[in-house]
């Protein structure tokens, strides 16, 4: 199965993202304008960055629930850098840093530990949570220096470095998993980590380094954040990680592992944030927007499942 | 499993006692004017709604099947809530009982229907219908408590009984109670261990491993209501957020009370106990005026290390049989020795 040809579910997003577009862009004047567009595209940038690292995780057979919550933890270092003076660039650079530290504790828990990685993760977003409390004190932190601002929303060719920075991060993943072995270690481990083992594959050393690439990814997402809002809330990232894990299973990524979809991924996240911004500008309450998540969710999932149960109902069109 | 079912949840119920025995001292010494029966009583009263949802989320995930219900706090705000809504438009006092009862039967079988019969992974259906529940719940109310509680229901919520609190009486006893039976004492109970331990087998001898796994998540979702009409009861209002960080404390509760997380291993006294030390914890906490945020890293904290002890007991067994399989032979006891002879 090819990493990149579109298959069925991307193509049903894509189908789902225009038709959205469209609707919206009928219903509200607000909508598709180059600005919202600019503004949907600058919300999904956490989301996508979390998003691959989750989708990484899934295909793994593994998960983590407390990235959202280590990636508000790395904004408040990233945070203190830039209050504490530190060079943007350098600033800028201390996210993935962390966010990899971060990435390899939760890492040697799961895997050291060998613990279900849902209840260790979810143990650890508790510990993150009470971690960004204490680092802040109760106090938010705001008003943070603009430097790095500046740096992100540079223009290098007409075009945002922001833009720049997560094309490379795609390539970069997308490389990994076609062009080097780490992509079917990745899968293998993903089917059967028994037999990936016995099949002489490095088990934990493939699974360490994708906990430390999803923390870094994390991180890097905690750079971006904190560069668009200059503060750091108590609240920060914790729901991104439940969102990211709705977006990459939408996208196609099968949480029982061993497949994987990175443009699903980029159109699972793009199409949540459609939805979403839709939505509000439609004039429905944002407090809406989880059981639209949810119910997304719960509906491509189900409706998924019973087309499977009744496989002639869609043969026709789905061509396998 | 090297232990017996039975010496494993005695093993765990001395290590829960033990915990206890330290936060109840820790407490004695910090502040002493703490340990009182209003204290207890208080204790007893927030255990309600987290031991009604720790059993059934300990009910999923005995059954095995990589069970988990993720959306037992969505389910307690939802039924609260459309218990209250219910009121609004019409639906007799008298009623509200049923209303949120039935609402989290409802939202439970929901979740079956998407687990045992569609067969979407657990974690992944409990996940979408958390945010589904909780989300309505904040979306219907526009996130503000809904007033307007019968007041004769108010004295059944918020009364006790020789400093019982009523709810613990008529409800959390009687359901543990009546869990423990069926699950010790009849073939039904057996059922669900047995699907814990090897679905396969299960389906095989004839067990109708898909509808009591639909039934236990409708379980789940009835002992949720349960506990939205507790909150209700009890705090006079119904909120839309009353739910939050459940599923963090249920499945702590069931792991700390000695569920195996795979399923098939795991006792009912076990996660009451679990519970009790968690908001003993929690009650300590704030008589010590720690922080609330505090508690939810300590609880994390708590959940991981019971897995990674879990694990370590586990590998100390393994060493312990290989060092006495190692032994020579006069000196060797117990069943290796036995299935020798």
């Amino acid at each position: 199965m090819g990493l990149l040809a579109p298959t069925r579910r991307e193509l049903i997003l894509l189908a789902a993202g225009a038709a959205s577009i469209l609707v919206f862009s009928a219903v509200s004047p607000y909508f598709g304008t180059v600005d919202n567009a600019a503004a949907i595209l600058r919300n999904s940038v956490e989301l996508l960055l979390i998003g691959l690292g989750i989708t990484l995780l899934l295909a793994m057979g593994s998960i983590d629930v407390s990235v959202g919550v280590a990636m508000g933890l790395v904004a408040i270092v990233v945070g203190k850098c830039l209050e504490g003076g530190l060079d943007p660039a350098l600033a800028a650079l201390a996210g993935p840093l962390a966010g990899a530290a971060l990435g390899l504790l939760t890492g040697a828990v799961v895997i050291l530990g060998s613990i279900p990685a849902i209840v260790g993760t979810l143990g650890l977003f508790g510990i993150y949570r009470t971690a960004i409390f204490a680092a802040l004190g109760g106090q938010w932190l705001s008003g943070l220096p603009t430097g790095l601002t500046e740096l992100l929303s540079a223009r290098v060719m007409g075009i945002p470095v922001t833009f720049h920075v997560i094309a490379a991060v795609y390539l970069a993943v997308w490389v990994a998993l076609r062009h080097t072995p780490y992509g079917p270690h990745l899968l293998a481990i993903g089917n059967s980590a028994e037999k990936a083992k016995l099949s002489g594959i490095r088990v934990s050393a493939v699974q360490f380094a994708t906990f430390v690439v999803s923390g870094a990814l994390a991180g890097l997402a905690a750079t971006f954040y904190v560069a668009t809002y200059r503060n750091v809330e108590m609240t920060t990232g914790g729901s991104l990680a439940l969102d990211a894990i709705a977006a990459v299973v939408l996208g196609g990524t099968s949480v029982l592992g061993g497949t994987c979809s990175l443009l699903g991924t980029v159109l699972g996240v793009l199409v949540l944030r459609i939805l979403q911004n839709g939505l509000l500008l439609s004039g429905v309450p944002s407090l809406w927007q989880t059981v639209v998540t949810g119910g997304l969710l719960v509906g491509v999932l189900a409706i998924e499942a019973i087309a499977a149960r009744r496989p002639r109902l869609l043969a026709a069109g789905a061509g396998r | 499993m090297s232990r017996s079912s039975a010496q494993g949840s005695a093993v765990v119920l001395t290590g829960l006692v033990l915990l206890w025995i330290v936060v109840v001292g820790g407490l004695a010494i910090l502040n002493p004017s703490a340990i009182s029966t209003a204290t207890v009583a208080s204790i007893l009263q927030f255990s309600t709604i987290l031991a009604l949802v720790s059993l059934g989320q300990m009910l999923v995930i005995l059954a095995g099947g990589a069970g988990i219900d993720l959306s037992v706090g969505g389910i307690v705000s939802l039924s609260a809530v459309l218990g209250m809504l219910g009121l609004k438009a019409g639906i007799p006092a008298p009623m509200l009982p049923a209303v949120c009862l039935a609402a989290g039967l409802l939202l439970g079988l929901f979740n079956g229907l998407l687990i045992a019969r569609l067969h979407i992974l657990p974690l992944i259906a409990t996940l979408g219908t958390l945010f589904a529940y909780s989300g309505l719940a904040l979306a219907l109310t526009g996130g503000a408590a809904q007033s307007g509680v019968p007041a004769w229901l108010l004295p059944w919520g918020r009364g006790a009984l020789l400093g019982i609190p009523l709810p613990v009486l008529t409800i959390v006893v009687p359901v543990f109670l009546a869990a423990g039976i069926v699950l010790s004492a009849t073939a039904w109970g057996r059922w669900i261990y047995a699907m814990g331990c090897n679905e396969r087998s299960a389906r095989l001898v004839g067990i109708p491993v898909d509808r009591t796994r639909m039934i236990l998540y409708g379980l789940s979702g009835l002992l949720a209501g349960a506990g939205g009409l507790v909150s209700l009861a009890w705090l006079g209002s119904g909120r839309p957020n009353i739910g939050q960080n459940l599923e963090l404390e249920s499945l702590t509760a069931a792991m700390l009370g000695g569920v195996a997380i795979f399923g098939g291993r795991g006792r009912v006294g076990g996660v009451l106990a679990a519970v009790l030390l968690l908001v003993t914890l929690r009650t300590a906490l704030l008589q010590l005026n720690v922080n609330t945020l505090w508690q939810v890293g300590i609880v994390g904290a708590l959940l991981v290390l019971v897995l990674l002890s879990d694990r370590l007991t586990e590998r100390g067994d393994d060493l312990w049989r290989r060092l006495r399989a190692s032994l020579p032979n006069g000196w060797r006891r117990g069943p290796i020795e036995l299935s020798r002879r």
